[in-house]
């Protein structure tokens, strides 16, 4: 019988703390069983449900990308039971995980077009597995231009500095960072991330733009897209929802017919504009 | 003969488990019977529903054991694979079966726990001779004799049941009672007479043709808070509803045996919590979002996702609401919003 509930079992290789207030963490998770591994087929934008026995069950979305081989991540931010529990986890502990859940960010749909990743705060998680899936060399080709604006309170809360050295490196990829207040020796953008959007002024033709973040950076980000003439369709955005068993049964995660789980977590704008507006 | 029921239990008990309603607390629940002398076949219907035979109120997911701190093993469940009989259940309720099993095999992962169960399970309903004032399964394509849904199906003639198998594994288990004798055309002709009685005794007569049609486009509508204004969010209507699934996942860990369990649990929608981010923000935190979402999802997204309704017209939920939130009026009055709008239309 195959009981859906049941996790499959992975080591943790590495920790990583990925802030100053070290409130949130990398996770490196190495299936302990080959064939587990394999049948975890995922894409970025998806998410998982990885459980601690005996603290619980959360959904945490995939952080690395298919194209990272042998591991798989999630950026925790401690806030429960499950994920203080996470907190507390060493290298070589046992972390249960069941899925790829979700429909993940329309790889296929985006090839050919510029590609503009909007992220704030630490939202930015599956926004690392997609930069990391594009800049694969054997993927970079199939996308046009790659920007990237990404926004945080302070220097402090910057995700994934290790990767984020390694872009603003490339000439194939405009990487704009930018946090709300002034700070000593920062040199990237000051300012909230919709008028930053708005000075970077990405082109809406043949482009997708991928939003990520807090409701209320989304919604003077989507403002600032609407005024650049990005269409509902050409503006994606993943939905974060309470939820319990990542297939659909569960209940919670629904707005109107739709399960976050199921149909989401991304939809387009136009997606979201014909769903009651309750998320 | 209904005296034979005792026959009939002792016949299969040894190869079911067989389920029926029997008093507990003076509540009459579907439970596995231990006595045949238990079995209760006078009622109208149970509080809660037998969906809670398949469904438990408390379902285990899988068990593990520990070192102390990090998981050694994990342990299936071995009882799937037992069979069920489930005896004396009324058409509504065999009806929820077949919309339970619709839901937990809807997208591309089936949950193999119920339907497994399910698929071990033979029902041998019995048809509804009195149905209560709350009751409008005729409303829904329901009957209070309705045998489609139910292997064998039992009418009621007061001293003798008239037994009729329905699908082929029904059929195949009559054979095997041998001690049944053959129906007489007096007997046909009192279920007969029952059955019409029955039917006509049903006043309720609701309009739900196309009804999600009509709650579609009114998400935003007055009329929610109208009908959520005496809830108080008890949650009664769904965790009694034969139709209802929402669960929660819960972990309990035995500390000093090194082992513990994960299992499901029933929630329901119309509690605050249910929908609560970690971030503190809610999508349905007024009473007035979740009694919406209640209708909207058995008259609306149901339809819409299924092509069937999520409701069989038990009337529980009327017959047990504490403020007497009654789903009946609360249905004619979102009728309503159609026939006012006609009106605005034609005038």
């Amino acid at each position: 019988m195959h009981n859906p509930y049941i996790p499959k079992l992975t080591s943790i290789k590495d920790v990583v703390s990925e802030n100053k207030v070290n409130d949130i963490k990398t996770l490196e998770l190495e299936f302990q069983n080959d064939d587990d591994y394999k049948k975890f087929d995922y894409i970025p934008g998806q998410f998982a449900e990885i459980s601690l026995i005996g603290k619980g069950e959360c959904p945490i979305g995939i952080a690395s990308s298919p194209t990272e081989e042998g591991t798989i991540k999630f950026t925790i931010k401690k806030m429960g039971t499950v994920t203080t529990g996470f907190h507390a986890c060493e290298i070589g502990d046992i972390v249960g995980v069941r899925g790829p859940f979700g429909n993940g960010w329309p790889i296929e749909d985006m090839k050919g077009k510029d590609i503009v990743v909007i992220g704030g705060g630490f939202a930015f998680s599956t926004l690392r597995s997609l930069v990391v899936y594009l800049l694969d060399e054997k993927i970079r080709k199939d996308y046009k231009k790659i920007t990237i604006i990404y926004g945080n309170r302070d220097s402090g809360e910057v995700l994934y500095q290790d990767v984020l050295e390694e872009w603003k490196k490339r000439d194939d990829i405009e990487v704009v960072l930018t946090i709300d207040r002034e700070e000593k020796g920062w040199k990237g953008k000051v300012g909230f991330v919709a008028p930053i959007v708005k000075e970077v002024g990405p082109s809406s033709d043949n482009a997708v733009v991928v939003v990520c973040g807090p409701p209320i950076m989304i919604k003077t980000t989507i403002q600032v897209l609407e005024d650049l003439n990005f269409n509902d369709h050409q503006i994606l955005n993943s939905l974060e929802m309470r939820m319990k068993c990542g297939i659909g049964k569960c209940g919670r995660c629904n707005i109107g017919n739709k399960y976050v789980c199921i149909d989401g977590p991304v939809f387009s704008l136009a997606e979201l504009k014909n769903l009651p507006n309750e998320y | 003969m209904k005296s034979e029921i005792g026959k009939l239990y002792i016949e299969l008990n040894e190869e079911f488990n067989f389920y029926a309603p029997i008093k507990v607390k003076g509540n009459l629940e579907f439970k596995k019977i231990l006595n045949p002398d238990d079995i209760v076949l006078d009622y109208y219907n149970s509080k809660v529903p037998p969906k809670e035979i398949l469904f438990p109120k408390t379902d285990i997911l899988f068990e593990y054991k520990t070192d102390g701190k990090n998981v050694t093993e994990i342990i299936e469940r071995t009882d799937l694979d037992e069979k069920n009989i489930i005896f004396g259940i009324r058409p509504c309720d065999a009806h929820s079966f077949v919309i339970l099993e619709t839901f937990f095999a809807f997208g591309d992962v089936e949950d193999e726990i119920f339907l497994k169960k399910r698929a071990n399970s033979l029902i041998i309903g019995i048809g509804c001779n009195t149905p209560r004032s709350t009751c409008f399964c005729t409303s829904i394509e329901g009957h209070p004799f309705m045998k489609d849904d139910m292997d064998i199906f039992l009418v009621d003639l007061g001293e003798k049941y008239l037994v009729e198998g329905i699908s082929e594994k029904g059929k195949e288990l009559m054979s095997r009672l041998k001690w049944l004798s053959d129906a007489d055309r007096k007997d046909i002709k009192k279920a007969r007479e029952l059955y019409e009685q029955a039917e006509h005794s049903i006043e309720t007569k609701l309009d739900l043709k196309d009804i999600n049609k009509i709650l579609d486009p009114h998400f935003e509508h007055p009329i929610w808070a109208e009908i959520s204004d005496i809830c108080i969010g008890c949650g009664t209507c769904s965790f009694l509803c034969p139709t209802c699934t929402c669960f929660d996942v819960i972990d309990e860990m035995d500390q000093y045996h090194n082992k513990g369990r994960r299992f499901r649990i029933w929630d329901t929608c119309q509690f605050c919590l249910y929908t609560l981010h970690t971030s503190g923000h809610n999508p349905r935190d007024s009473c007035i979002e979740r009694c919406r979402n209640r209708i909207l999802h058995k008259f609306c997204y149901y339809p819409e996702n299924y092509n069937m309704l999520g409701c069989v017209g038990c009337g529980r939920c009327i017959q047990l609401c504490p403020v007497n939130n009654d789903l009946r009026v609360i249905i004619e009055k979102l009728n309503s919003i159609k026939t006012k709008k006609e009106e605005k239309v034609s005038a």
